[in-house]
C-alpha cells in the first residue's frame, strides 16, 4: 500500500517502452561531466573562428544540441505570437561539427507573412542585450538565430534563405532555427528544424532524405523553390543535471496539467485550415488523374508516378490530421470517464456517458 | 518561518525554474573549469556545491488582482561590498525586456540558496520602489535525491513587531506551477527525452498515452494516500481532523466534474466531429488505394493501345 511504488512502477515502465522503443539517452545526466558542457572556453572558441574550418566544407557543421532552457524559450516566445512570426537570436558556441546553443532572447521585430526582417533597432537591442548578458555572466556569442512559422511548417522560406546566405557570408558560425507553436500543440511534440545553406552555385553530392512533413498549398511553391539551397541539421537536446533534478521534481506538480490538458479546444482553427487545405490539394491532384485517364499513351510512367505519390502525400496528411484528432478525443473521453462517470445508479439513459459503450464505467 | 497571510496566489511557470537552474550551473561551471580526466569528478562537484557562488536575478511576470504569475526572469548583477544589486543594470535589463514583452513587470527577484538570509532582505527593502510588496524566489540548489517536493520556495515579505519593533520578516508562501500547452509539451519533450520523429503511428500512440497513464498513476497514488489516511482515522489510530474530512468531503462533492445536458450536447459533437475526419481519412486512403488498382489494370489489360508488342514495354 506505499503510495510511492506506483511512481517507481511507472518509471519502470518508461524504462521498458525506451528500451522496446531504443531511445537512447544522449548523455548521461547524473554525471557531473556533462555540465562540462556549461563552460565556455575562450580561447578555444577564439581559435576555433580562426581556422575557419567551414570554409572548405558547405557541410561541416552536422548536428546542432540545444540546452532545455533556450528550447522552452524559442516556443514559450514563438507561441506568445499567436499567427504573427515572431524571431530571435540565439547565444552558444561551437563544438567540432556540431553547434551548441546555450540560450536564446526574443527579438522587437514585427513579422509580416513571409517577411522577417530584422530592422536597424533591432540591431540595437541586438547590441545592448549581448553586452548585458556578457556582464551578468554569459559569455557566449551570438550563434544563430530562429524564427517562428505559425502552422506551416519548419522549413526555410526564399527571404529566410537569402536571409541566411547572408549570414552565413557575414556571421560564420550561424544556423538557422524555425519553431512551429502551433503544430506543436497540435501534434503533441515539438516541431523544430535546424537548417544551414550552402554557399551559391553549390550542388550537393548526395540528396539528405528529409522528414516529410505537410506544406500548405500557398507555400509550397516558395518551398519547392529553395529546398535544394539548405540542408537540416540533427537536433538533440541536453540539459544540466540540476535541469534533470528539477524537472524529475516539477512532475509532481505538473501531471495535473498533462491530465487537464485539452488539445482539441486550443487549436481547431488550425484544424479546420489543414483539412480545407488538403481539399484544395485533393481538387488539384483530382485535376491531374483525370488528364491521364484518356492519354496513357501520351503520359510516361514517370508522370503517373509522379501523380500517385501525390495522392499518396494527401493520404498520408489526413491520416495525420485524423491520429492527433483522436488523441485529443481520448484524452477528452479518459477524463470524461474519469471525472464525470461516478453515479452509475441513477442513469436515466441506458449508457452512461454516451459515446463509449463497450467501456464499464 | 511563518507562512503568509498576505492572502495573494502565487503561479509559477517551469521556464522561471530552467532560467534559474542554468544561471546557477552556468556560474558554477565558470568558475569552476572541467576535469580534463574524469576522475575525481564526482569529489569535485560535491565540494564545488558548498561553494558554488549565490546568483541573483530578477523575476517578471503579471499581477491581476490578487493572482502573482511570474513568466520570466533574468539575470542581476551583484555588488557583495554593499550587499545590494547594480540597479543601472536593472533598469537596463528591464527596458530591454519590456520591449519584447510590454505586458510584464518587475515582481521581485530570485536567489540560489537552502535558506533566506538576514542579508537578502537589504536587498528586498531596495525593490521595494519598483513593486511596493516584492516577491522573494529561493531555489536550492543542492541536490538532495530523497526529497520528494521542488526545491523552491517563495517569501513574501510582512511587517512583524518583534520586541516592540517592527520589521520585515520573510515568510514563505505557497504557489502553484501554472504552464502553457506549449511551455508543457517542451518540458515534457526535454525531461523524457522523447523520441523526436515522426515513428509509426503506434508509437506516437503508445507516448501519448504513456503521458496519461503516468499522470493517471499520479493521480491514483495520492488518492489512495488520502483512502488510507481516512481508514486509518476511521480505525481510531489517528486523532479525527474535521478540517481535512471537510475539505476531503467538499472534494467529493465536486464530482461528477460536469452533468449539464449542453456539456453532453457539446461532447457528443465532437467526438461525431472526430468521427468524421476518421471517416474522410478512410475516404481518401481507399480512394488512393482504388486509383492504385484502375492504374494498375490499365496498364495490364489495354486492348486498344496494342501496337504489336508495345504493351510488354509499359509492365
Amino acid at each position: 500500500m506505499d503510495p510511492y511504488s506506483f511512481s517507481s512502477s511507472a518509471a519502470m515502465a518508461q524504462q521498458t517502452w525506451e528500451l522496446e522503443n531504443n531511445i537512447v539517452t544522449m548523455e548521461t545526466p547524473q554525471s557531473s561531466e556533462s555540465d562540462a558542457i556549461f563552460y565556455y572556453d575562450e580561447s578555444a572558441q577564439t581559435k576555433f573562428q580562426q581556422d575557419k574550418p567551414w570554409q572548405n566544407d558547405p557541410h561541416y557543421f552536422k548536428r546542432v544540441k540545444i540546452s532545455a532552457l533556450a528550447l522552452l524559450k524559442m516556443v514559450v516566445h514563438a507561441r506568445s505570437g499567436g499567427t504573427i512570426e515572431v524571431m530571435g537570436l540565439m547565444q552558444g558556441k561551437t563544438d567540432g561539427d556540431a553547434i551548441i546553443v546555450m540560450d536564446a532572447f526574443a527579438l522587437p521585430v514585427e513579422g509580416t507573412e513571409t517577411r522577417v526582417n530584422a530592422q536597424a533597432d533591432a540591431y540595437e537591442y541586438m547590441v545592448e542585450y549581448s553586452q548585458t548578458n556578457k556582464q551578468a555572466g554569459r559569455l557566449e556569442n551570438v550563434v544563430g538565430w530562429y524564427h517562428s512559422h505559425p502552422g506551416y511548417g519548419c522549413w526555410l522560406s526564399g527571404i529566410d534563405v537569402s536571409t541566411q546566405m547572408l549570414n552565413q557570408q557575414y556571421q560564420e558560425p550561424f544556423l538557422a532555427v524555425v519553431i512551429d507553436p502551433t503544430r506543436t500543440v497540435s501534434a503533441g511534440k515539438v516541431e523544430i528544424g535546424a537548417f544551414r545553406t550552402y554557399p551559391e552555385g553549390y550542388k550537393p553530392s548526395d540528396e539528405p532524405v528529409s522528414e516529410y512533413q505537410t506544406i500548405p498549398l500557398n507555400k509550397i511553391e516558395d518551398f519547392g523553390v529553395h529546398c535544394k539551397q539548405y540542408y537540416s541539421l540533427d537536433v538533440t537536446y541536453f540539459k544540466s543535471s540540476l535541469d534533470c533534478h528539477l524537472l524529475d521534481l516539477l512532475w509532481n506538480k505538473y501531471w495535473v496539467n498533462t491530465l487537464s490538458s485539452s488539445p482539441l479546444l486550443g487549436n481547431g482553427d488550425y484544424v479546420a485550415g489543414q483539412i480545407s487545405d488538403l481539399a484544395e490539394k485533393l481538387e488539384q491532384a483530382e485535376g491531374q488523374l483525370s488528364h491521364s485517364r484518356f492519354g496513357p499513351l501520351i503520359t510516361p510512367t514517370q508522370r503517373k508516378k509522379e501523380e500517385e505519390s501525390q495522392l499518396a502525400k494527401i493520404t498520408r496528411d489526413s491520416a495525420k490530421i485524423t491520429v492527433e484528432q483522436v488523441h485529443g478525443l481520448m484524452s477528452q473521453v479518459i477524463k470524461d470517464i474519469l471525472f464525470n462517470s461516478v453515479r452509475p445508479s441513477h442513469k436515466s439513459q441506458p449508457e452512461s456517458s454516451g459515446p463509449e459503450p463497450m467501456v464499464q464505467s | 518561518m511563518t507562512s503568509s497571510s498576505s492572502g495573494l496566489t502565487f503561479k509559477l511557470h517551469p521556464l522561471v525554474i530552467v532560467n534559474i537552474s542554468d544561471h546557477h550551473t552556468r556560474v558554477r561551471s565558470q568558475s569552476q573549469p572541467p576535469v580534463a580526466n574524469g576522475g575525481d569528478a564526482t569529489s569535485s562537484s560535491s565540494s564545488s556545491n558548498s561553494l558554488a557562488p549565490r546568483v541573483f536575478g530578477c523575476v517578471i511576470g503579471v499581477q491581476r488582482g490578487r493572482t502573482v504569475e511570474i513568466f520570466n526572469s533574468f539575470e542581476l548583477l551583484y555588488d557583495s561590498s554593499s550587499h545590494s544589486l547594480d540597479r543601472s543594470f536593472l533598469e537596463k535589463k528591464q527596458e530591454l525586456y519590456k520591449k519584447v514583452f510590454p505586458n510584464f513587470y518587475i515582481l521581485g527577484w530570485y536567489s540560489t540558496g537552502a535558506d533566506a538570509e538576514d542579508s537578502d532582505m537589504q536587498i528586498h527593502k531596495a525593490l521595494m520602489d519598483i513593486n511596493e510588496s516584492p516577491v522573494y524566489v529561493l531555489l536550492n540548489t543542492v541536490i538532495n535525491h530523497a526529497q520528494k517536493d521542488l526545491p523552491v520556495t517563495i517569501f513574501e515579505s510582512e511587517m512583524h513587531v518583534i520586541d516592540g519593533i517592527p520589521q520585515l520578516r520573510f515568510v514563505r508562501s505557497s504557489y502553484t506551477i501554472e504552464t502553457v500547452e506549449a511551455e508543457r509539451i517542451s518540458v515534457d519533450h526535454v525531461a523524457h527525452l522523447k523520441p523526436s520523429d515522426g515513428g509509426s503511428a503506434a508509437t506516437q500512440l503508445a507516448a501519448h498515452l504513456t503521458g496519461i497513464h503516468s499522470a493517471i498513476k499520479m493521480l491514483n497514488s495520492r488518492i489512495r494516500v488520502l483512502h488510507h489516511y481516512l481508514n486509518a482515522m476511521q480505525k481510531g489510530e489517528i486523532p479525527c481532523e474535521n478540517s481535512l474530512l471537510r475539505q476531503v468531503s467538499s472534494l467529493l462533492r465536486r464530482l461528477p466534474a460536469i452533468e449539464s445536458e449542453k456539456f453532453q450536447d457539446d461532447f457528443l459533437m465532437e467526438y461525431n466531429d472526430t468521427l468524421l475526419i476518421s471517416y474522410l481519412a478512410m475516404f481518401t486512403d481507399c480512394s488512393s488505394t482504388m486509383n492504385d488498382v484502375v492504374d494498375k489494370i490499365n496498364i495490364a489489360y489495354e486492348r486498344h493501345t496494342r501496337r504489336g508488342g508495345r504493351t510488354t514495354a509499359f509492365i
